[in-house]
């Protein structure tokens, strides 16, 4: 079961001033990011979503998040 | 730990040799995976041809690969001219916004929609009715 908390405090703290919002969409490890980032400007989405996962991509190698679906964004969209 | 040398060439050489291939778990006529089937459904319903591996028999290895490759651990991965376009969900939002028809040089199907998710448990392809894969 994945701390929600914890994965949203994970990417927010590696993405300044980013609006991160994590949602379970079925049975606590299939999960959503919901991410607006400035740095994410000019970035393909692959490139973003790159981003997203950097800093839980330990959660997804040992299996606490089995999905992690990404909606990226940048802040003007 | 570092990649198999061998695969991760192998890995390599199939990417630049298929313009559109896909990674996934189970076969195109089997998706053992939600996230995978949406995928093949989408390719289907844009009628281009595709290579597909099926990752299951070396999942680990092959995330190394992967990994090594294009900076991404998690299946299904579509690649299309040698290059990661993404998984699921980045493939949807281009099907969805036309994108992708665009990047493979197709015209977008009419009424084009993504599957419905909840239809579409992850893990439970084995419980589910026949699929269309027309």
């Amino acid at each position: 079961m994945a701390d929600l908390a914890e994965i949203q405090r994970l990417i927010a703290d590696s993405l300044p001033g980013a609006e991160v919002e994590v949602i379970d969409e079925g049975g606590g490890d299939h999960l959503r990011a919901v991410v607006s980032a400035p740095q994410f400007e000019g970035l393909s989405r692959i490139d973003q979503h790159r981003l997203v996962r950097a800093p839980v991509q330990h959660l997804m190698d040992d299996g606490t998040i089995h999905a992690l679906s990404i909606t990226s964004s940048t802040p003007g969209d | 730990m570092p990649a198999d040398p061998e695969l991760k060439s192998k890995v390599e050489e199939i990417i630049r040799d298929n313009e559109v291939l896909l990674f996934m778990k189970g076969v195109p006529e089997q998706p053992r995976c939600g996230f995978s089937m949406r995928v093949v459904q989408m390719l289907e319903q844009l009628g281009v041809e595709y290579g597909a591996v099926d990752v299951l028999p070396a999942l680990d290895p092959l995330r190394e690969a992967t990994g090594e490759i294009s900076d991404w651990r998690t299946f299904p991965q579509l690649y299309v001219k040698g290059d990661l376009v993404g998984g699921c969900d980045i493939v949807e939002e281009m099907f969805a916004s036309g994108e992708l028809a665009e990047l493979l040089g197709v015209q977008q199907p009419a009424g084009a929609a993504t599957p419905e998710p909840e239809r579409l448990v992850p893990g439970g392809s084995q419980q589910s009715p026949p699929m269309q894969l027309s």
